[in-house]
């Protein structure tokens, strides 16, 4: 029926799909693609989320727009009401926030991520740090894990990935960590990461908390994958391509980001893709 | 981060030649960007410093980092608001539930595990953090000091009733009765210390409803910013921070009654709002 999207569309509602119904989820600051993600989910998938502004401490804000910066009063516009940032951290504390989405530099294949620094023992590049990302990867009780710039291109013949064997420095927590410690182990109320929506598609994690590639997109395969990975990721028996979004979830995304702020996130080159229905196209 | 950061007060601290700062917050930008940039800082316990998607690294911040210059002493946002309640209860410690397993036990030696004297689980303690000055800029006072933050107060409050000494500039300064009118106050005088008047005080982050983020003289800074710190000097901190002697000539360098104009046009419609962040290409 000729229905095409942008990649930064096609990750919006892949983000989107992973969020339940009836939970409470916040979306934290510089992220929009998540942020616009729990605004879709909640008009078209997941009604009763309570969606939690990242910055406003907003609940259920309507936004009109979206701005170059998370914590703009267009973000806070038409919130039922507002937690404190003590409140919503305590929530997450006490197993009561339902999800949260995590990024970072690196995401390492146990879902650790890095948003501190470059660099192991010496500092190679500062990085901006996790504001809550280390608090909220113990406890959330579901966590979605994204990027949108897996792919690493090579900068002088050498590349630095984003989907790394191990993270140079442990800002928020996965499945286990270099020292082989599991959230079990350290008695954590949240499950963990169960998937990573990045620009080259969705993966999930085994039950040892491996990565594991589910998913790709109209335009990506498994060599393009295996290619911007350091290590190479499991595969499930059967990786599909994942479907695009609904007219109905495009013209929630347009309408709600007409100065497209999400493409930010998104590497230079993937910002004027488009992206055509493939045929035999599965949900994701 | 965008939005009413105390940058009236930070300029004159670095007028001052204030330096050897150790910074702590939560998610911040400019603010401590600019502090870095004028070499005020020597270490950082913020929980994020940078521009977002929109600029990305601060620049300022991370050449300090990275020449050794700031000690890196992250943290993140749940633990500094456990340390400041420890302060604020008088506590010698507060238990949180995250952080271990995670690389911030590393930079941060003074955070124990202990075991729970109920349950024997091992469990992480942070201790009282009481700054020597928390700087605040607010919407209202009144003559008495009391203070009103309108939006989200994000970590302010709990900043104010942990902190030594509380300097607060404002947008305005009112009556107590007109204080009332407007919503009251939520930040008591008491925890207050000083007090001054400065319009656009927040410039160039937002101080709603009077002004949104200058997204225009944002870039201006990042341009600086991003070609080394002593094109950085040069280019800003002489225009904009040494060479002006009060906050009145810093209001005249960044274009006067029109910038001001131009940032308050946000409340005329969405359209009007949407296009101060249009961007200039």
């Amino acid at each position: 029926m000729g229905k095409n999207c942008t990649l930064g569309e096609l990750l919006i509602d892949q983000l989107a799909r992973t969020v339940e119904d009836d939970t409470l989820v916040f979306h934290g600051f510089g992220s929009p693609l998540v942020q616009i993600a729990l605004h879709v989910a909640k008009r078209v998938y997941t009604p009763n989320l309570v969606l939690v502004a990242g910055a406003t401490y907003g609940v259920n804000p309507d936004p009109p727009f979206i701005a170059p910066t998370t914590n703009d009063w267009v973000h806070d516009r038409n919130s039922e009401c507002h937690l404190s940032i003590g409140e919503l951290f305590d929530l997450s504390a006490s197993g009561r926030l339902g999800r949260m989405f995590l990024s970072g530099l690196q995401i390492d294949r146990w879902g650790n991520t890095n948003v501190t620094q470059l660099g192991r023992k010496t500092l190679k590049l500062k990085l901006p740090g996790g504001g809550g990302a280390c608090n909220l990867s113990c406890n959330a009780k579901n966590i979605t894990l994204w990027t949108a710039a897996h792919r690493s291109e090579p900068v002088k013949g050498k590349r630095r990935y984003r989907i790394v064997s191990q993270c140079d420095y442990v800002t928020g927590f996965g499945h286990k960590n270099a020292d082989g410690i599991t959230r079990r182990q350290l008695g954590y109320l949240g499950n963990g990461p169960q998937c990573l929506v990045t620009d080259l598609g969705v993966f999930d994690f085994d039950q040892d908390g491996h990565l594991q590639l589910n998913a790709l997109y109209p335009h990506t395969t498994v060599d393009d994958v295996l290619e911007n990975t350091e290590f190479e990721p499991r595969m499930k028996k059967e990786v599909k391509t994942v479907s695009l979004p609904s007219l109905e979830v495009l013209s929630i995304i347009r309408k709600l980001d007409p100065l497209r702020i999400h493409e930010k996130e998104l590497l230079p080159g993937d910002r004027s893709l488009t992206l055509e229905e493939p045929n035999n196209a599965a949900i994701c | 981060m965008s939005s009413r950061e105390p940058m009236a007060l930070i300029r004159s601290i670095i007028r001052n030649r204030v330096n050897g700062l150790t910074v702590v917050g939560s998610a911040h930008g400019i603010d401590i960007d600019l502090l870095c940039g004028a070499n005020a800082v020597s270490a950082s316990q913020e929980s994020y410093v940078g521009f977002e998607q929109d600029f990305g690294m601060a620049q300022n911040y991370r050449r300090g980092c990275e020449s050794g210059e700031i000690e890196i002493q992250d943290n993140c946002c749940y633990t500094l608001v456990q340390q400041l309640r420890a302060s604020i209860q008088g506590l010698p410690f507060m238990p949180i539930q995250s952080v271990r397993g995670t690389d911030f036990k590393k930079n941060h030696p003074s955070y124990k595990t202990i075991q729970s004297p109920y349950s024997g689980e091992d469990i992480l303690v942070v201790p009282p953090l009481t700054p020597d000055v928390a700087i605040i800029h607010a919407q209202y006072a009144d003559v008495h000091g009391n203070l009103r933050i309108e939006g989200p107060p994000v970590v302010d409050l709990l900043f104010a009733q942990a902190s030594r000494t509380v300097l607060a500039t404002v947008e305005k300064i009112v009556a107590n009765e007109e204080l009332k009118r407007l919503g009251g106050a939520n930040i008591p005088y008491f925890y207050v210390s000083y007090i001054a008047e400065a319009p656009m005080g927040a410039h160039p982050t937002a101080c709603y409803p009077f002004y949104a983020y200058d997204r225009e003289h944002t870039e201006l800074y990042m341009s600086a910013a991003k070609e080394g710190s002593t094109a950085f000097q040069k280019k800003y901190l002489k225009d904009f921070v040494y060479e002006c002697e009060s906050h009145e000539e810093y209001l005249h360098r960044i274009g006067g009654e029109d910038t001001r104009v131009r940032l308050s046009s946000w409340k005329e419609s969405t359209d009007a709002w949407m296009e101060l962040y249009k961007e200039s290409t």
